[in-house]
């Protein structure tokens, strides 16, 4: 009886322990399937020409370059704009704030923000940006809208990593004599900045992949010549897979080349995390 | 720098914490403030460099005097007032930084940036709290690789630095072993020449070794404040004498 009790207890832990490490499996399975089902179909396609040059005959041939270049100057332009707000809100909310009342409905307002559709951003975007401001479908309104997006991240992110830094820092600080500006800029935000930089980067990563904020506010279907101001419009690789995979003259054979665009996409955003990574290991030493 | 508190009374919320506190610290002398926990000493400790303005929700009444100027009045600058009274905390709380930028950091911030007066300050500060002999071939490496007791001295001479008249140190040694412990207060014991030491401490060992004169606190009235020797040996009330041989707290 009492052996038989316990043998049934080893089989239930057993077992439930076989059920969680299958599920976590599983995610990283999940991972390797999507990632090698684009890998192989569009490893082929990846060359030097079509890393480096735009595309040709009704985008059934050629490169994806501008859309790589039209991500860039997107992912900068957003986090010019969502970089310096976010932080700056984040250190007002842990650092400043003291009601606690007003800070509990930015943070409530700055999570349903990060919970919009990212397809009600590209909308207040074109009606605001693009229309209202005057700034037509532009590198501009592109910029404004995917900061936007990426602001609660951002805030989030640097609210929790400034949480982190012990008060014991502060008060080491403020007792010399350190104004609190100074204690923010000189002791607080330096031992913050791995986590506040993993932030970052993450949005970035977030940010390249977007397709619906950009699809009213820059977006461009083909551009011959890469853009040479913020009120052009730009090509964008997730854009630009969008319309190779759904519109083109002949899908069967550029099939190819939207998982080659997908590859190029995904192995920025692959890239981005693992620099995050590296980051708040070699920092958090 | 003489300290003086005038009827202080201090709450956190609705707890009343200092109950009319009357006290003349000397300059130039070691006082320490003993208690059980809880009992206000290190609340009282803190309101001689405003540390106290950092938690919410608290009030004082009455008035505390730093060289016979009222630092709680409004024409006064927090900022300044803690370059003159410095503080050491209960655990040591080094920034993450070089040993040699924790030490210069309180002269950048007070505005100093000549290399050759950061350079031989750090030194000197760093000798002052008995750190350099240890230390001075591995300036540039990270304050958290040195031992607890170290980060303390180093906390000691990051205070020092600034050139304070008044130190206030909050239980410095609870947290080191008893050689470190023993080095700090050799430290605090040479300190007073050039400043007024103030210390709290749960240590009674520690109060009867390296100070002139003690405060004895419990429920936020400071029932005794009388030379070392006598509250040690020959105490007034009958509370002193129970706490120093032990009998509560």
């Amino acid at each position: 009886m009492q052996t038989k009790k316990i043998t049934y207890k080893r089989a239930s832990q057993a077992s439930f322990f076989m059920l969680f490490r299958v599920m976590s499996y599983l995610v990283v399975g999940i991972l390797f399937c999507i990632i090698g089902f684009i890998a192989i179909r569009g490893i082929g396609v990846i060359n030097w020409e079509f890393l480096t040059s735009a595309p040709k005959d009704g985008m059934t041939k050629g490169g994806i370059f501008p859309a790589i270049v039209g991500t860039f100057y997107l992912v900068i332009g957003s986090m010019l704009v969502a970089f310096p707000i976010g932080v700056m809100s984040g250190i007002y909310m842990n650092e400043y704030a003291t009601n606690k009342h007003i800070t509990s409905v930015i943070r409530v307002m700055t999570n349903n923000l990060g919970g919009i559709p990212s397809i009600v951003f590209g909308l207040f975007g074109m009606s605001l940006f693009v229309n209202k401001l005057h700034f037509g479908d532009s590198i501009l309104a592109g910029s404004l809208t995917l900061g936007l997006l990426a602001l609660p991240l951002i805030i989030r992110v640097t609210e929790e990593a400034l949480k982190a830094i012990p008060d014991t820092y502060r008060q080491g600080s403020l007792a010399l004599g350190a104004t609190k500006l100074r204690t923010i800029r000189s002791v607080v935000l330096p031992a913050a900045f791995p986590n506040v930089m993993t932030g970052l980067i993450l949005s970035i990563g977030r940010v390249s992949g977007e397709t619906a904020p950009i699809l009213f506010t820059c977006a461009a279907y083909f551009l011959p010549h890469l853009p040479t101001s913020i009120f052009d419009q730009v090509m964008a690789l997730p854009y630009h897979l969008y319309v190779i995979a759904t519109s083109g003259t002949d899908l069967e054979a550029t099939r190819p080349m939207a998982y080659g665009t997908a590859l190029v996409l995904i192995v920025i955003v692959l890239i981005m995390n693992l620099l995050a990574n590296v980051i708040r290991r070699k920092f958090s030493k | 720098m003489k300290l003086e508190a005038k009827n202080v009374n201090f709450y956190y919320g609705d707890f009343h914490a200092l109950k009319d506190i009357n006290m003349n610290i000397e300059s130039n002398s070691v006082t320490a403030f003993i208690g059980p926990s809880g009992c206000g000493k290190s609340t009282f400790l803190r309101l001689f460099n405003r540390m106290n303005d950092l938690i919410e929700d608290t009030h004082l009444e009455g008035e505390c005097f730093v060289g016979g100027q009222n630092i709680y009045d409004k024409s006064v600058s927090v900022d300044e007032l803690r370059t003159t009274v410095g503080m050491v905390f209960q655990k040591p709380n080094p920034f993450p930084k070089s040993i040699f930028e924790n030490v210069a950091y309180g002269l950048r911030v007070n505005g100093i940036s000549d290399k050759k007066i950061i350079t031989e300050t750090v030194e000197k500060s760093l000798k002052q709290a008995a750190l350099w002999e240890e230390v001075k071939d591995k300036l540039k490496k990270s304050a958290y690789e040195l031992s607890g007791g170290q980060q303390q001295r180093l906390c000691i001479a990051r205070a020092l630095a600034i050139s304070p008249s008044v130190l206030l140190m909050d239980e410095p040694a609870s947290a080191l072993d008893p050689i470190s412990t023993s080095k700090i207060e050799e430290l605090i014991f040479q300190l007073k020449t050039d400043y007024t030491v103030v210390i709290v401490t749960h240590n009674m060992q520690q109060a009867a070794r390296v100070s002139d004169k003690t405060g004895f606190f419990m429920l936020g009235d400071l029932i005794e404040f009388n030379d070392t020797k006598k509250i040690f040996l020959n105490p007034d009330k009958e509370q002193t004498q129970n706490y120093i041989t032990g009998r509560f707290g």
